[in-house]
């Protein structure tokens, strides 16, 4: 029986099924090809304050800038006509910029209590070599001394700094030293007129603009110490910026200001779990004796049944203070104070004694007494309502602002408020606005992780695909990292 | 000595792909029904009615051996959504085969036989760091079912058979990676499922020379693995406490399937037959996998799949041009099991559309058949929100398609 046959005659058939396989790829590139749509990506410009920057991990190094947005996105417009984008990037030499928090390790407490985590600053390749500022605090960075620089993040800035000259200029009444590396030696320029000149020099065809966080974020993270922005200064000054960046017929995107107080800086110490704890501490009986010299003066003789500990609070520098309510944030850094022994009162850290039912008088001398949080570790109820209606009346500018100039916005407030109810899917990686845990904020609380500003970069896409029909791809942000764990 | 270098090779890629029936269903059993669009229910051409309808058996006039091995070369794109960019499979070629023999007296009234098929199987390989690593890297699912028949012809018209369905073997490799906050681990789940039996059987009645019909049930057979093991990879030091396990097991359905089919002959050279199959998906309700030991902090894994039943159209016919050359075509219609929404890495299923050809040449008692099928899995999207809204996170938003091409040869030699 013949069987090469068959096969002499059927080998050509098979080849040829072989070859048509490549013709059987199945296109997808087709339907999903990049474009600008109504906008045009040559040539782009970043403006904004430290999220711009890159900054993370309480600093700015060269990783962070690497990763931040703006170079993400300059990335993603490479695929639809964007242009080289550089940014004023540390040296290799002094790759770890300003330094920046790293964590080491955990702590190994015996239970209940849990482990937290161990942050360390990295202090090595600092770019910290010109020492400090005639003010004799702010710490000198090496000068960026390009003259190509399109990301123009300044961390710390706020719209209400923007016309202020010599805001970069180190002098002793104190200046801002990303701003000032960023300059010429003694220049007076202020940022607006920095952006202005950048305007000129570069024409850039594509902008975006996230300034205003600072506005509100200083009054949050000094527990309400740094007054918020008035509504009229930052209207006045954040037309201006916009004006300025549009007058050649950029487009761009705006982003709005976060609800600051949905990062966790502010959400990861549970108020009301520390509060029920120190409820059921009992009251030791060698305090008793300290506690009732205290009271004397007021007629208390013993303890009333029920008397118990509380988490006293101050709400501002000067004021007395108050025990706090579930309705309080508690700063991060508050975690390491509270219950720590202190050396100026009997009572540990944040501790104090509540009467329940005393007298308006014993109320306030247990207050008194109490060894309260200080203000700059608390964000008190009033002072969030302040910061979430200033957001807002912020907010309501800057869209309005760039609906007179038909831009795209990103609402990071929505997109924040969001995250941290719901936790945000990256394809198919859960993540949320844990501290550490959760992979888009970084070791600070308050600043994304790559992962986080991968995010954003990719948030800020749709904002601009949506508005001017285009078509720039997003990235992965599995693709960037979240914390980095000790290896 | 092809036949025996071919058997070789059959023995060592035994598996099937997501290739020619929704789901993770393979319905390459027979070469000659390859080439007419998978019909075979409803007619008795050959050994593989074993598989097709038991029942039709005993209606082969001809005893004897068959080998069929097919090879699915399966290309699928992918693009995450917003993404533009394509990821395509590291490419693999996967055998499924089938093997009858059938047995008999000559003028007697019954048929017994052997079949041993792939009814069920899946390989697929991301390409390296795709979007949906941690939902999929790599999956290999292989069955193989033997099947002892008896076929009886109770009148000249009618006759029906019966087969145990055993499942002889069944492996699954399952991979993925792991996402930590600043690097990927990954695990590998490796399991050989328990030996089970279920049984098909089917009717055949042939009320005259131009037309028969059939009808034919495979039972479900639940694959389960016990004792599977799990391997962990590139799971840094600090991590190392959260990934325990060592053992798992799991269950997946092999669904039932119950399908009638029809056979006209309009002469003597012309056979065709229309088929319709259904597939009881919906008892594929999720994938759960538990664990000796706690991953990440539990033992239990489950992710929804929430199959429904589907139907197959299968249309093909053959015509005999010369006493030894028959040629062969044949289309089918293949719907998903997978809801919207629901669609998985391991089986990026839709729709399907397939064309199939074939031809037959025989030199007396020996013949060799060839099959071709291309089949088209419509390109199919989902969307994060699609996601969310069916809390299936666990998978990835984007576009599908793949389109496959399965060449098969045949040997078959009656006695």
């Amino acid at each position: 029986m013949n069987t090469t046959f068959i096969f002499r005659k059927t080998a050509p058939f098979l080849a040829l099924l072989g070859l048509s396989l490549s013709a059987c790829q199945p296109d997808l590139e087709n339907d999903n090809k990049p474009s600008a749509g109504t906008a045009d990506f040559t040539t782009y410009i970043a403006v904004g304050n430290s999220l711009t920057a890159g900054y993370q991990d309480d600093g700015l190094y060269l990783q962070g800038q690497q990763n931040s947005y703006p170079a993400l996105l300059a990335q993603q417009f490479k695929a639809v006509g964007g242009g080289e984008f550089a940014q004023p990037l540390f040296s290799p030499g002094e790759s770890n910029g300003t330094g920046y928090l790293q964590l080491t390790g955990f702590t190994n407490p015996p239970a209940p209590a849990t482990p937290s985590p161990i942050l360390t600053r990295v202090t090595t390749s600092l770019a910290t070599g010109r020492g400090l500022g005639l003010d004799g605090k702010t710490t000198l960075l090496t000068r960026y001394t390009g003259t190509d620089n399109q990301n123009l993040g300044v961390p710390g800035i706020r719209v209400a700094d923007i016309t202020t000259p010599g805001y970069g200029l180190n002098n002793p009444q104190g200046f801002n030293q990303y701003f000032e590396r960023l300059l010429p030696a003694n220049s007076t320029t202020s940022y607006l007129a920095y952006v202005q000149e950048r305007v000129t020099t570069l024409k850039p065809t594509f902008f975006t603009n996230w300034l205003g966080n600072n506005d509100v974020l200083g009054y949050a993270t000094t527990g309400g110490v740094t007054p918020l922005s008035t509504v009229a200064d930052f209207t006045a000054k954040y037309n201006q910026m916009v004006d300025v960046l549009t007058a050649n017929g950029a487009k761009g995107v705006v982003a709005t200001i976060p609800n600051v107080t949905n990062v966790p800086l502010f959400t990861t110490v549970p108020t009301a779990a520390v509060i029920a704890q120190i409820n059921a501490t009992p009251i030791p009986a060698a305090l008793v004796p300290v506690l009732l010299a205290q009271l004397a003066p007021l007629g208390v003789t013993t303890l009333p049944a029920g008397t118990r500990f509380g988490l006293y609070i101050k709400t501002n520098n000067t004021g007395s203070a108050r025990e706090a309510t579930a309705a309080d944030l508690l700063l991060l850094p508050a975690s390491s104070y509270i219950n720590t022994p202190s050396a100026t009162s009997p009572f540990p850290n944040g501790i104090g004694i509540v009467i329940p039912g005393a007298s308006a008088a014993l109320a306030g001398a247990l207050a008194a007494s109490a060894n309260a949080l200080p203000n700059v570790m608390v964000l008190d109820a009033a002072e969030i309502s302040s910061v979430t209606t200033r957001t807002n009346e912020l907010n309501t500018v800057i869209t309005a602002a760039a609906a007179r100039k038909g831009l795209a916005v990103f609402n990071a407030n929505t997109f924040f408020s969001q995250v941290a109810s719901n936790g945000f899917i990256t394809n198919n990686v859960s993540n949320n606005a844990s501290f550490i845990s959760g992979n888009l904020f970084s070791l600070d609380g308050v600043h994304p992780t790559p992962r986080g500003y991968a995010v954003v970069a990719n948030e800020m896409i749709k904002a601009i695909n949506s508005t001017y029909e285009s078509r720039v791809p997003q990235l992965n942000p599995n693709d960037y990292r979240g914390v980095r764990f000790p290896q | 000595m092809k036949f025996k270098s071919l058997l070789l090779v059959g023995g060592a890629l035994l598996t099937g792909t997501a290739a020619s029936a929704g789901g993770y269903q393979v319905t390459l059993a027979g070469q000659k029904n390859n080439g007419m669009g998978g019909v075979g229910v409803g007619l008795s051409l050959d050994q593989a009615a074993m598989f097709y309808n038991p029942g039709a058996l005993a209606m082969v006039k001809d005893r004897g051996v068959q080998l069929g091995v097919n090879g699915t070369l399966a290309r699928n794109s992918f693009v995450a959504e917003g993404s533009n960019t394509q990821r395509e499979l590291r490419n693999s070629v996967v055998t499924p085969f089938n093997f009858y023999a059938g047995f008999g007296p000559a003028e007697g009234k019954f048929r017994a036989g052997i079949a041993v098929y792939t009814p069920f199987g899946s390989k697929l390989q991301y390409a390296e760091g795709w979007e949906g690593r941690t939902s999929l890297t790599d999956i290999d699912l292989k069955s193989i079912y033997v099947q002892p028949t008896f076929s009886y012809a109770v009148t000249d018209q009618l006759s029906l058979g019966v087969g145990l369905t055993v499942l002889a073997y069944g492996a699954v490799n399952l991979q993925r990676d792991i996402a930590l906050p600043d690097s990927y681990g990954h695990i590998e789940l490796d399991g050989k499922a328990k030996n089970r039996i279920g049984f098909n059987a089917g009717l055949f009645f042939k009320p005259n020379p131009k037309l028969s019909v059939g009808i034919s049930y495979r039972s479900k057979i639940d694959a389960t693995v016990e004792d599977g093991d799990v391997k962990f990879s590139n799971i840094p030091a600090s991590f190392a406490t959260r990934f325990e396990a060592t053992k798992f097991s799991a269950t997946l359905p092999l669904p039932a399937t119950t399908s009638v089919g029809i056979g006209i002959m309009p002469t003597e050279k012309l056979t065709i037959g229309f088929d319709v199959n259904f597939v009881e998906w919906s008892k594929y309700r999720a994938l759960q996998f538990d664990f000796d030991r706690q991953i990440n902090g539990s033992t239990v894994s489950t992710s929804k799949r929430d199959y429904q039943d589907a139907l197959t159209f299968r249309l093909g016919g053959q015509y005999q041009v010369t006493s030894g050359l028959t040629v062969r075509a044949g289309a089918a219609y293949d719907e998903s099991p997978v809801k919207d929404g629901f669609v998985t890495p391991e089986t990026p299923d839709a729709n399907r559309v397939s064309l199939t050809g074939g031809a037959s040449y025989s030199f007396g008692k020996f013949g060799v058949d060839l099959s071709t099928q291309f089949v088209k899995i419509q390109k199919r999207t989902q969307t994060q929100a699609d996601l969310i809204n069916n809390a299936t996170t666990d998978r990835i938003a984007g576009t599908y398609k793949t389109n496959i091409v399965i060449p098969g040869i045949g040997l078959n030699y009656n006695f």
